[in-house]
């Protein structure tokens, strides 16, 4: 799966701590998901898709391997 | 995700003071056979010496209390730093601690199985001691080796 967590944060104006802040996790938790390292749960998928006011499929993103 | 099993973080520092000196002075015992002299005591025991005269269940045993005394603070010290939360706990930490867990119990065991093939006669019995730390310890190294690798890689922050 991947996700352009990164680019919706550049659009906002959001450093890796700000998001991480937002939704109460770690900024390596942030880190990880922007380097394609860690899939998150559901409900932090959740949590970031209403931060940047979208829907979870338009950040998260199946590939062809998943 | 709330995981219950695990303490609160501030339960780590004493982890850590209990597992960082009784890790040095297993070490130690393990080296130099070292035993105190005071540390005697006639002890409550489930089961006492196999090749002693007593040998009933749940009675009272002379033993030398250092190896006890040791390898009780070091399990305890290990238990509490490795089942302790983070300061920032959050789901990709508690992944990092099961997948560190799995790990640990893997290694350790392929440790074992070496030793299995490699290791005979009494010298098994070193073996068995070491192996009876090495799960906890190996868990407490790659999760710490992982989360400092997981706060040091944050490349191009904006």
């Amino acid at each position: 799966m991947k996700n352009n967590i990164r680019i919706e944060r550049a659009i906002k104006g959001l450093t890796q701590e700000d998001l991480a802040k937002k939704v109460s996790v770690s900024r390596q938790t942030i880190n990880a998901m922007e380097a394609n390292k860690y899939v998150p749960s559901t409900v932090l998928a959740l949590k970031i898709a209403k931060i940047f006011n979208k829907n979870v499929e338009d950040i998260f993103l199946l590939e062809k391997s998943d | 995700m709330a995981n219950k099993l695990l303490l609160p973080n501030k339960y780590k520092k004493i982890g850590w003071c209990l597992l960082i000196p009784s890790f040095a002075l297993g070490i130690y015992i393990i080296a130099t056979g070292f035993q105190t002299d005071w540390l005697h005591a006639k002890t409550f025991s489930i089961f006492p010496d196999e090749l002693s005269t007593n040998k009933k269940f749940f009675s009272l045993t002379d033993v030398n209390l250092t190896n006890t005394l040791v390898g009780s603070l070091f399990i305890i010290g290990a238990l509490l730093v490795g089942f302790t939360k983070e300061k920032n706990e959050d789901e990709y930490i508690a992944n990092i601690r099961f997948s560190s867990l799995l790990w640990a119990v893997l290694v350790s065991n392929i440790l074992l199985l070496i030793a299995f093939i490699g290791v005979y006669g009494s010298a098994f019995l070193n073996v068995m001691v070491y192996n009876m730390f090495t799960v906890l310890l190996i868990f407490i190294v790659r999760f710490n080796i992982l989360l400092y690798k997981s706060s040091k890689s944050v490349p191009d922050e904006k």
